[in-house]
């Protein structure tokens, strides 16, 4: 199978091409250097060609996804389409069935995602659900932040055993990275309490969340894992949170990264880049973060973008969750994973006239503006807690018109002049900008960078071409053009496969598990599996054996090695 | 004035989603305009002209547009679903959602309807000459609100769960109610004048007035003494107590 895209307006941050005109030859799902004279030719004409979306947040898969869909019916009422001779039916909006999720990814030029967090002991209802998802290559990241073993070994200072615990964890759930939510204040909510700082004192285990931090980010690198830490901060979602974020950010600076990439991952800024001291004096401190962000290189974050509308928040955080639920007097559903970690689950509204909401909705954009790298801040709505994902492309035109901006702020609560810096921020993101946050920065942060995010030779043939000349549109004042093709490309390519063309899905392969195997010494992993067998023993509710993530369960796996110790195969 | 007349071809036996029978959908179209229509009947499209015959009479914009249906449509769900105005009869017993999110207009139901009548209705007029089925005015699996505003009137008896999760608006049961109207409500009236059972459960805010017998109270209300409504002496009961909730409720 050979593919000639010709006449494209190239936009590869990685390989340096800013729109200029450049033919992209495909061969067996790769890119390569040139095709013979058999290849089928896609003439773009001038349009916007990018590599395909890589999102390195979002929650697609799993228990809290599915709990969602449990208590929201009423969502799934809505985005209805039904079934085609190549489509299976389409449902909901924030909790979308599984097959819209693959689709409505790939209708905007999206072909790689990566679900934000699953227990271990959840894991495989989470690769049941990614087994089903269509089309886009995806991963899970595995929470370890506030699992009993981590800090167990957190506290007997032993990097060893937590490094062969870190291994397995990602063995047993098919993990591709370590997340960290809440650290310790998972544990804490199994009593009613929470942490309410990195020195907090975990009760029974004698650790405090900056020790969990740090140890996991050493034990990270000593793997040499694809990507860094993913680290959803302690109090977030309370005023006055930047605070604990800057912090825990500081802590980056004691590790050193093994490989060309972060040390640490922030996530979900909107709602852990507040300031004032309740929910009357709320503001915005993205400036702050921002200002951190410009003067370090080891940490990166992403926005996790306010929509106004319906979302559903779902996070591992059960004790914020607890919080919103008081608030907003609606559904509320509350997960505790035995000795692994809690989770929560709240739908909100994010109303325009609500002062919070309005200064939440600034700071997502704020950071992406203020913070001078691109690289250092990825586009994301933590689908589905900020809002859907398909509201990607209303973020894009967010960042790269001021115009926009400006008449959106006329419609929020006037706090939004007050209390946040976005209307005087006049900065507009060009197309190279968006394809950093959008696809090379994901793909770097996430470790992937050879194969993902770029069109360079050995890359995977995952490509968008969207219905926009770039050359011929000012994206500053024509911002409603510019949402609307990115919200359906003209063509996706997934590996090396046309499978999305004028907006419509048109095939419907089954893309790629990409999960970490790291190798350690096989006596670290003796004496740490002593531990764990113990914990079965006496506390888990289930065996050993039927805790793994079989191979059963991830039929398209793309296995990424890693490990202290490298093992030759012959 | 335009005037639609819609009778089924032959039985229906298989249920058939008509959310595209309202005014909004009909008018100023001629008789081949509507048949052509689609519809679907369980899970196989097709179109109104297939399913029923339709006669048009005028041309008008849909506040001036008057649809009669006739003959047997209790397998015929989502009539007037969303219909913002004019003029709809139905004249036998309907299926269920008849008028749900309907904003505005009248529809009447000289027979029963089924469930789910006038589900999440935010305005205008249902009118049902027979009975209600459940949830009659409520909010479908998940809603938060129910109706929002607008008015139903039954002759008749209605089952169980009239108004639950109502907003706003009014109901009135001529005849008796099932268990656990007006549960959750946040808003709105519901008059019952006949006999019920555990009133206003879980309600926040919103009145319920029964005339008949309350066979069972749910012990989630205070009694504040009697008052008089519309010179009709009542119980007055305010909660539920439980989640501070502002509802009224009056029992004779």
């Amino acid at each position: 199978m050979e593919l000639l895209i010709k006449n494209g307006a190239v936009y590869d941050p990685k390989n340096g091409i800013k729109g200029d005109k450049t033919d992209i030859s495909i061969k067996d799902g790769k890119i390569v250097d040139k095709v013979s004279s058999k290849a089928s030719v896609i003439d773009a004409g001038g349009r916007l060609v990018m590599p395909g979306g890589v999102d390195a947040h979002s929650h697609i898969a799993g228990a809290k996804v599915n709990v969602g869909r449990i208590m929201r019916p009423e969502d799934t009422r809505s985005g209805l389409k039904p079934r085609t001779k190549i489509t299976r039916p389409y449902t909901g909006y924030t909790v979308p069935n599984v097959y819209a999720m693959g689709y409505r990814y790939a209708q905007m030029g999206y072909t790689t995602v990566f679900e934000a967090a699953q227990a271990i002991m959840k894991a495989r209802h989470t690769h049941e659900e990614l087994e089903e998802i269509p089309i886009i290559d995806k991963g899970a990241l595995t929470l370890f932040g506030s699992n009993w073993p981590t800090m167990d070994f957190v506290r007997e200072k032993n990097m060893d055993k937590l490094a062969a615990y870190v291994a397995w964890g990602l063995l047993a759930s098919r993990g591709f990275g370590v997340k960290v939510v809440n650290p310790g204040g998972g544990e804490m909510w199994g009593f009613g309490k929470n942490v309410t700082g990195l020195d907090d004192v975990v009760p029974n285990f004698d650790v405090t969340p900056r020790d969990i931090i740090v140890s996991l980010m050493k034990v990270n690198e000593m793997l040499g894992l694809p990507h860094s830490v993913h680290l959803h901060c302690n109090n977030t979602g309370k005023p006055g949170d930047y605070k604990t974020t800057l912090a825990s950010m500081e802590l980056a600076k004691q590790v050193r990264p093994s490989k060309d990439r972060q040390v640490l991952h922030v996530t979900h800024l909107t709602f852990n880049a507040m300031g004032g001291t309740n929910w009357g004096d709320f503001e915005s401190k993205a400036d702050e973060i921002a200002n951190f962000l410009n003067n370090s290189e080891n940490v990166t974050t992403d926005m996790g973008q306010l929509i106004f509308g319906s979302a559903t928040t779902m996070t591992a955080d059960g004790p914020l969750q607890y919080a919103n639920a008081k608030l907003t007097h609606g559904k509320w559903g509350n997960g505790d994973v035995e000795l692994e970690d809690a989770s929560g689950v709240v739908p909100m509204y994010y109303a325009r006239q609500v002062s919070v909401f309005s200064i939440m909705w600034a700071i997502g954009l704020e950071l992406a503006l203020l913070t001078k790298d691109p690289y250092k801040v990825l586009l994301t709505t933590d689908h589905p807690n900020g809002g859907p994902f398909v509201n990607y492309p209303e973020v894009i035109a967010l960042l790269m018109s001021n115009k926009k901006r400006q008449e959106e702020i006329k419609t929020l609560h006037e706090a939004v002049h007050k209390r946040t810096k976005i209307p005087g921020i006049e900065r507009e993101l060009d197309f190279n900008d968006i394809a950093i946050m959008t696809r090379a920065g994901s793909a770097k942060v996430l470790g992937l960078l050879d194969t993902k995010g770029h069109l360079g030779a050995g890359a995977d043939a995952d490509i968008a071409i969207y219905d926009i000349q770039p050359d011929q549109i000012d994206p500053s004042v024509e911002h409603a053009k510019v949402k609307s093709a990115f919200s359906s490309a003209a063509y996706t390519i997934k590996g090396g496969e046309i499978v999305v063309k004028d907006g419509q899905i048109v095939a419907t392969p089954m893309g790629r598990t990409f999960w970490v195997d790291a190798s350690v010494p096989d006596q670290h992993t003796d004496i740490m599996m002593k531990d764990i067998r113990l914990k079965f023993k006496n506390y888990y509710s289930i065996n050993l054996a039927n805790y793994m993530v079989q191979d059963a369960y991830v039929t398209h796996p793309n296995v990424v090695k890693a490990g202290v110790i490298s093992v030759e195969v012959s | 004035m335009q005037t639609v007349t819609l009778k089924p071809k032959k039985e229906i036996k298989i249920s058939v989603e008509a959310e595209n029978i309202s005014p909004d959908k009909f008018a100023g179209k001629t008789e081949k305009d509507i048949q052509s229509i689609e519809i679907w009947m369980g899970n196989r499209r097709t179109t109104i002209g297939e399913l029923f015959s339709v006669k048009v009479e005028g041309s008008a914009p849909a506040a001036d547009t008057k649809l009669v249906l006739e003959g047997d449509f209790s397998r015929v769900k989502r009539i007037g679903e969303g219909m913002s105005g004019g003029l709809m009869i139905i004249k036998g017993n309907v299926d269920m959602h008849v008028g749900a999110k309907m904003s505005g207009g009248k529809i009447t139901v000289t027979g029963n309807a089924d469930s789910w009548a006038g589900r999440e209705m935010k305005g205008g007029e249902l009118i049902i000459e027979g009975n209600a089925g459940y949830y009659l005015g409520a909010g479908y699996r998940g809603e938060t609100c129910g109706m929002r505003g607008g008015k139903i009137m039954v002759m008749g008896n209605a089952l169980d769960f009239v108004g639950e999760h109502m907003c706003g608006g009014e109901i009135l049961v001529k005849g008796n109610a099932g268990i656990l109207p007006g549960l959750s409500n946040n808003g709105g009236k519901i008059v019952i004048e006949g006999n019920t059972s555990r009133p206003g459960s879980e309600m926040a805010k919103g009145t319920i007035i029964v005339n008949g017998t309350v066979d069972e109270m749910m012990p989630v209300f205070k009694l504040e003494g009697t008052e008089a409504v519309e010179g009709v002496a009542y119980r007055k009961y305010t909660g539920d107590v439980i989640i501070s909730g502002k509802g009224v409720l009056y029992v004779k």
